[in-house]
């Protein structure tokens, strides 16, 4: 089972079945793994690790202000990622949702762009429609390609991206610069009535978390519930099944790929009419990279997802208030998340696969 | 565009200091200490926009040693992020804040207006507030000095700038330097490459490169954090420049030159005005007469007679009798800049959204 060399080594052998108390535990564990590598880190930086952690796990929750920052935060990680799990499931993997997030952060400025004297309470509600169609549309481009041309969506779907944040940056230096702003790459700053309405008063917090939240009940359910969601994921778990069933494989891509971009669409556009309020170079950090370790950390089931995004924007404002209270650099924040995800990922081969050391090779029923 | 009172600030938080020390109501316990962040949108690094604003706090700490407490949140992406960490700071009792990059324009001042304790001084914005103060450097006054130098060794009559972002400020040190080198060679001309970027050291590499085949023998590397377009024109054995702080070890043979700007003078009347409880938010522009723009490590290949051209304006400008921009100036279009023997207001300077005739490449529309 491995190369004579390596031969001392125990190899993997799939379990029969996982067990469902590991399956719980494996986040918790890649977390705690997380956490005590990243402590070692900060401790080898020279940084006081009692410090550090204060910042990052408990600042968020001692304050209203923090930990409404924190739900901010989880808005569009939990959009996003509710999105992209439904197609991970059927085994499409649409690693570009960062590009479907500034498509529809670009189509929801449109409005506010062309019409910025438009007044109505229809205005955001429009706006955060016409983003998730334009990410629908740019993630269509990946799911024809992939479907007629047979190209790999991760590939496409990634490059795709890049394009994305050009077209973004032609818009800017281009037809939608703000002719007021010192030629400085940023559209005009909308008007109120394109910000969608804050939820708590005094906070950043806005509907959006709402919607998200509606979103996760309805990915819940259709996956879950519904004999589409049932579909995708016996066409994701057993491709050829699926086929002699009668699923058609294109179709499932086609669904996957323009959910995920629907809800990538609908996240950008809840942050430009959010807490941008203007059409901006650095609209997104990373969400739609970010939103693939939520999604796999939350086990790609809604109810895991919920959860794992508050933990992601949890690291992502603790990060921050590290980086300002304990003096910790900006990319200590990435390294933890990578971290968080390469332990996620160890600890659910372990999950699925039991070590089998050499001497016991000899055929043990497992 | 607020009247610019540069001189008149200095004067100004010089003698209120005084005043404050002697007990004004509004100030500053003498125990309290003052917790004082700087955050910019790049590295630190050794050289550039950041290293130059961090380096002109120094002076700060020097001088009030533990009464100060300096934190540099550096790479913060302009937007809600940088919004959320500049009130956490200010939240966290730092009541200093210098906002070291233009996106950052609107928290800020949303910061500033909130709390009426808080100090933000806020780089190349327009916005003022009581206690807010855009501030910018006048460049354009080195960077005339520096095409004086550029034309007097170009032998292509053609010089180049790879440039971050098509804003006033940085068209200005375009114009100057295109003014400047028509000083000295008025057929000169001058090609720009927009990078779009504070920093993007492989665009800017590329950028230095495209302009050098196209004859470019004097490369002005316009408000880049990184010594890419600098290093790049020591291998190419190209003339290169830059602004805010010395990049002279990446290229040791070639370089030209640098403005370089020194903040302290600005931060430490700055923050002597807030301990006093006298600050009073005001657009504050700086050059050589404010010992803020500084010309230095200039290239000894200079012809002797340049330089001593140069160093007279270089007084001049100091003793304001000389400004790069006294008329008469033709746009690149053709239509005149400036009349015959007047000077363009600072107020205009800081709007200039057009490029002098002799620079070759059209302004970004």
């Amino acid at each position: 089972m491995s190369i004579p060399v390596f031969a001392f080594l125990p190899g993997l052998v799939r379990r029969e079945r996982a067990s469902l108390a590991a399956t719980l535990l494996a986040p918790l564990g890649a977390l705690l793994v997380a956490i005590v590598l990243n402590l070692g880190l900060y401790m080898v930086m020279g940084r006081n690790p009692l410090a550090v952690l204060h910042a990052m796990v408990l600042e968020p929750f001692l304050s209203w202000a923090s930990f409404s920052e924190v739900l901010l935060k989880t808005g569009p990680l939990l959009l996003i990622a509710q999105g992209l799990a439904i197609g991970f499931r059927a085994k499409v993997f649409n690693i570009g949702a960062e590009g479907q997030f500034i498509l529809g952060a670009i189509f929801a400025s449109a409005i506010p762009i062309w019409f910025p004297q438009a007044t109505g309470g229809w205005i955001w509600p429009a706006m955060l429609l016409l983003g998730a169609i334009g990410g629908a549309l740019w993630a269509s481009i990946t799911a024809f390609w992939r479907v007629r041309l047979n190209a790999n969506e991760i590939l496409v779907s990634l490059m795709l991206s890049l394009v994305a944040a050009q077209f973004l940056y032609y818009l800017l230096l281009g037809p939608w610069k703000d002719p007021n702003g010192f030629n400085f790459p940023q559209s005009v700053m909308f008007q109120y009535d394109a910000m969608v309405p804050t939820l708590i008063t005094g906070t950043r917090v806005n509907v959006s978390l709402l919607i998200a939240l509606a979103w996760s009940v309805a990915a819940w359910v259709f996956m879950q519930k519904s004999f589409i969601g049932y579909k995708l994921q016996v066409g994701g778990l057993a491709p050829r099944a699926a086929g002699y069933a009668g699923f058609n494989e294109g179709w499932a891509i086609w669904l996957s790929l323009l959910i995920g971009g629907f809800a990538a669409g609908l996240a950008g556009a809840a942050e430009v009419a959010g807490p941008l309020g203007q059409l901006q170079r650095s609209i997104s950090t990373g969400y739609g990279y970010a939103a693939i370790i939520v999604a796999y950390i939350g086990g790609l089931h809604p109810i895991g997802i919920v959860i794992s995004s508050v933990v992601m924007a949890v690291i992502y404002i603790g990060g921050d208030n590290a980086m300002v209270s304990a003096n910790l650099p900006i990319a200590a924040v990435r390294v933890f998340q990578g971290s968080l995800l390469l332990a996620y990922l160890i600890a659910v081969a372990f999950v699925r696969y039991r070590l089998e050391w050499p001497h016991a090779a000899h055929r043990s029923p497992s | 565009m607020t009247h610019l009172t540069r001189r008149n600030l200095m004067k100004a938080a010089a003698a209120t200091g005084l005043a404050g020390a002697l007990g004004s109501r509004f100030a500053v316990a003498a125990d309290e200490q003052l917790g004082i962040t700087l955050v910019i949108p790049s590295p630190i690094g050794d050289v550039g926009w950041g290293h130059a604003l961090s380096a002109g706090l120094d002076p700060v700490k020097a001088a009030y040693g533990d009464k100060v407490r300096v934190t540099i949140l550096e790479n913060i992406a302009e937007g809600p992020d940088a919004d959320r960490i500049m009130n956490k700071t200010v939240a966290d009792g730092n009541k200093f804040l210098i906002a070291g990059s233009f996106g950052y324009q609107n928290g800020a001042l949303q910061i500033a207006r909130r709390d009426p304790s808080v100090t933000v001084l806020h780089a190349s914005g327009f916005q003022v507030a009581p206690n807010f103060s855009p501030f910018a450097a006048k460049y354009f006054q080195g960077s005339y000095l520096l095409g004086m130098a550029a034309a007097a060794l170009s032998k292509t009559g053609k010089l180049g700038s790879v440039s971050a972002f098509a804003i006033p400020e940085l068209i200005t040190t375009i114009n100057a330097f295109t003014l400047g080198a028509q000083a000295v060679k008025p057929d000169i001309e001058v090609s720009v490459v927009w990078v779009n970027s504070w920093f993007d050291p492989a665009k800017e590499q590329e950028a230095a490169k495209a302009l050098i085949a196209q004859q470019c023998d004097v490369i002005f590397s316009n408000a880049q954090d990184t010594p890419s377009v600098i290093s790049a024109c020591e291998e190419a054995g190209v003339y290169a420049f830059n602004l805010n702080s010395s990049m002279k070890k990446y290229a040791p043979k070639t370089y030209l030159g640098c403005v370089s700007t020194d903040w302290s003078p600005f931060f430490k009347a700055s923050v002597d005005a807030h301990f006093a409880g006298t600050f009073k938010g005001a657009n504050t522009f700086l050059g050589v007469a404010d010992k803020v723009v500084k010309v230095v490590d200039w290239n000894p290949d200079i012809p002797a007679d340049t330089m001593t051209k140069i160093k007279e304006l270089e007084a001049k400008i100091a003793d304001g009798t000389f400004s790069p921009f006294t008329g008469p100036i033709t746009k690149a279009d053709g239509s005149e800049g400036v009349a015959s023997g007047a000077t363009m207001p600072d107020g205009e300077i800081v709007a200039m959204d057009w490029h002098v005739k002799g620079v070759a490449t059209p302004l970004p529309k």
